[in-house]
């Protein structure tokens, strides 16, 4: 945990752990990157757009049975609308992404390629384009290309394991698999990333700390 | 559905009653005897009943 | 409470690029699409500025539900923010998209006064195209190779939706659901609808509850299927009790057996028997009579059956007849020659049977009998008279104790009769809801 002053606005920002190094100022929505050498701004983030999503920074749940807490969030945007990908990071330093799309959840963490050993996935990771309906087989489970599309960052909030800047482009392909298994794989240039995890209800998360929305009953759970 | 199921179940019991209630009097409407006046044994009106052709 | 932040705005106003109407986005953040809900254009909401992508200068349809109504469907509070009417081949139906912030997305599909309540599965069905299952629910296959064109939209979606949009639907169903599939050129999409009584939809959003869809919907289940499966059960039940109630009253014993003969020149005649002892509290008795020598005449049978203690009469009539020839369609016999008379309900005591009877045959007049010449001249007819023959009638008495078979079979027709109702109601309602489907020709489970 370490607590610094915004080099920009000098308001208070708090890192919790060296796997995240960046951080959007809460005041002036700089993008702060911390390093040996202290705390410098990346660039300038942008002001989230008005949503009614029931996750906000400081919500908790348990996947799996570990505790998580929700620290930060980046906001994709595409040619058909946009979603929330909330930052959680879990009881012993690991950390998960927690997706929001048309009113579904997924909980997905980072893999890496070499382990999946796809040769669809390589092959898309190499800059092959993803078609939508193509298999791959990942631990033995098929898993269908559900779209691939080019997605931009609109603005992110709290603790990031990268820097997310508005108009940051990449490529993202969503798989899905029968049993609700969902992963994707995100590249930009020569990197490719990616993510597996299945899809949630926030019961099944116990989740709490949710944000409360004017005029609805905050559901409790656990 | 479950009120008319619960209509049946009594029903079913009120039937179940009657009938207990005709074995126990060995009542049956399907039976040709008929109480008749009381008297002497001899002399008795007959009423109804089938007759020859 | 620790949650007790300031409250989030839960809606957003915008203004219609084309006529300026305040439109309400209550999905902000999901909404990509909003058909204005005054002039019918269609607008996209996905980046920060409206914009127009279809101009109507319509007025747009009035919703059964409209708009922002909320109703509570099994504890969850929805808001409708979207209507769509949708249509394959002539064959309509609405859909209204209900939201929640903590409970995402579901919908409400309205089909000839006939409610569903819909969701988007996050996993595919398992099994073959003749057969899924889902959380362990298996379906059948109802309709094929349907396609569902949009015909109509108002409100906020979360895709881009327009009019003439067309899916490729395929339906399974299971008795109170439904199990679509729906597939553009670029994906499937898997939904889960149950059937929910209008009651209950016109009780959470009030609307005017509809008249029963006739024929039901497809996944509509049967209304007469519980009674007549509870009622199965409960008739057992009660075939058991009745034929328990009928072992224990036990079986018939004889109580006198005779004969008393029949004067030959056809008087009124009275013969007493007895005594007859009926030891049960109660019981029925039986008086058979037999008049082995009777042909083409007949005997009335009078039976009184006096209890001796208190004089108390039981009385049946009865006759036997019996005549037999020969015609040209060969030999001919009708009647009987036995004439039995049942009595129930009779106390215990010791009673006398009183048999007033009278007896008569007829002879042919042209025919002489014993014609041993003529083999055609039909059967040996005894005329009593002449002959002298005196026909016995042979008598037994019988009792028997509780109501007999005739009042069990009434019962059990009684207790039959509205499970047999329940039945009809719930094949008819079966034959209508499968002749819809695209497989009527097939299976008859269900």
């Amino acid at each position: 945990m370490l607590t610094l002053p915004c080099p920009n606005c000098g308001a208070p920002v708090t890192f919790r752990s060296p796997a995240l190094p960046n951080r959007v100022c809460d005041h002036c929505r700089s993008m702060l990157v911390r390093s040996d050498a202290g705390v410098g701004i990346a660039g300038q983030g942008a002001a989230l757009p008005f949503d009614v999503s029931p996750i906000q920074i400081g919500t908790r749940g348990r996947f799996d049975g570990r505790a998580f807490e929700v620290i930060g969030r980046v906001r994709w945007s595409w040619d058909d609308g946009s979603w929330n990908e909330w930052l959680c990071l879990f009881e012993g330093g690991a950390h998960g992404w927690l997706g929001e799309a048309m009113g579904d959840f997924m909980m997905t963490f980072e893999r890496p390629l070499a382990e999946v050993r796809s040769a669809e996935l390589d092959r898309i990771a190499r800059g092959a384009p993803a078609l939508p309906g193509r298999k791959a087989e990942i631990d033995g489970e098929e898993l269908a290309i559900a779209d691939a599309r080019q997605v931009s960052c609109i603005a992110a909030e709290g603790e990031l394991p990268f820097t997310a800047l508005p108009g940051w482009t990449i490529y993202s392909v969503d798989l899905k698999a029968a049993s609700g298994r969902a992963a994707s794989l995100q590249r930009e240039g020569d990197e490719a990333w990616f993510y597996d995890g299945r899809y949630v209800t926030l019961a099944e998360l116990s989740a709490n700390n949710l944000r409360a929305i004017e005029g609805w009953t905050m559901p409790r759970y656990g | 559905m479950r009120t008319s199921i619960f209509l049946y179940g009594l029903w079913c019991l009120a039937i179940v009653g009657l009938f207990m209630v005709a074995n126990t009097y060995a009542w049956s409407p399907f039976a040709d005897g008929r109480q008749g006046p009381r008297g002497s044994g001899g002399g008795v009106i007959f009423v109804g009943g089938p007759n020859h052709k | 409470m620790a949650d007790a932040a300031v409250a989030q705005p839960a809606a957003k106003a915008l203004s219609c690029p084309n006529c300026g109407g305040t439109v309400t986005l209550r999905a902000a953040g999901y909404s990509v699409t909003v058909a204005c809900e005054y002039c019918a254009s269609i607008l996209d909401v996905s980046q920060p500025e409206v914009r127009l992508v279809t101009r109507y200068n319509e007025k747009a349809s009035r919703l059964a539900i409209p708009l922002g109504t909320r109703g509570t469907l099994d504890g969850t509070e929805w808001e409708v923010v979207g209507w769509m009417a949708r249509d394959d081949s002539g064959y309509p139906w609405e859909e209204f998209l209900l939201f929640n912030p903590y409970h995402g997305y579901r919908w409400l599909i309205e089909q000839r006064g006939g409610w569903s309540f819909g969701e988007q599965l996050t996993r595919t069905p398992e099994g073959s195209w003749g057969g899924l299952k889902v959380d362990g629910e298996s379906y059948k296959p109802f309709f094929a190779d349907g396609t569902a064109r949009v015909t109509d939209v108002v409100g906020e979606f979360y895709w881009r939706v327009k009019r003439g949009d067309t899916v490729r639907t395929d339906d399974w169903v299971r008795p109170g659901a439904m199990l679509s599939r729906e597939a553009d050129g670029k994906e499937v999409n898997w939904s889960r609808s149950r059937w929910v009584p209008a009651a209950t939809i016109a009780a959470a959003f009030g609307v005017a509850a509809g008249g029963k869809p006739w024929p039901p919907l497809p996944h509509q289940p049967s209304p007469a299927l519980p009674f007549v499966k509870g009622g199965i059960v409960i008739a057992i039940l009660a075939f058991l009790a009745l034929l328990v109630g009928a072992s224990i009253t036990g079986g018939g014993r004889s109580l006198w057996n005779g004969s008393i003969a029949i004067a030959a020149d056809g008087r009124d005649q009275q013969a007493t028997v007895g005594p007859i002892e009926l030891t049960r509290p109660y019981q029925r008795v039986r008086v058979s009579a037999d008049v082995p020598a009777l042909s083409n005449g007949w005997v009335d049978l009078d039976y009184t059956l006096v209890d001796r203690k208190n004089q108390a009469s039981y009385t049946a009539s009865k006759a036997a007849e019996r005549y037999t020839g020969r015609d040209s369609d060969g030999d001919w016999s009708e009647g009987d020659q036995t004439a039995g008379a049942d009595f129930a309900a009779l106390p215990a005591g010791t009673y006398d049977l009183v048999i007033d009877y009278k007896g008569n045959n007829w002879v042919d007049p042209n025919k002489s009998s014993g014609n041993f010449w003529d083999p055609g001249a039909g059967e040996q007819t005894p005329d009593w008279r002449r002959d002298a023959v005196q026909p016995q009638v042979n008598i037994s008495v019988r009792s028997r104790g509780g109501a007999g078979g005739g009042v069990f079979v009434l019962m059990l027709i009684l207790i039959v009769l509205p499970l047999g109702a329940g039945f009809l109601i719930h094949a008819r309602f079966e034959g209508a809801r499968r002749g819809e489907s695209d497989f009527a020709s097939g299976g008859d489970d269900g």
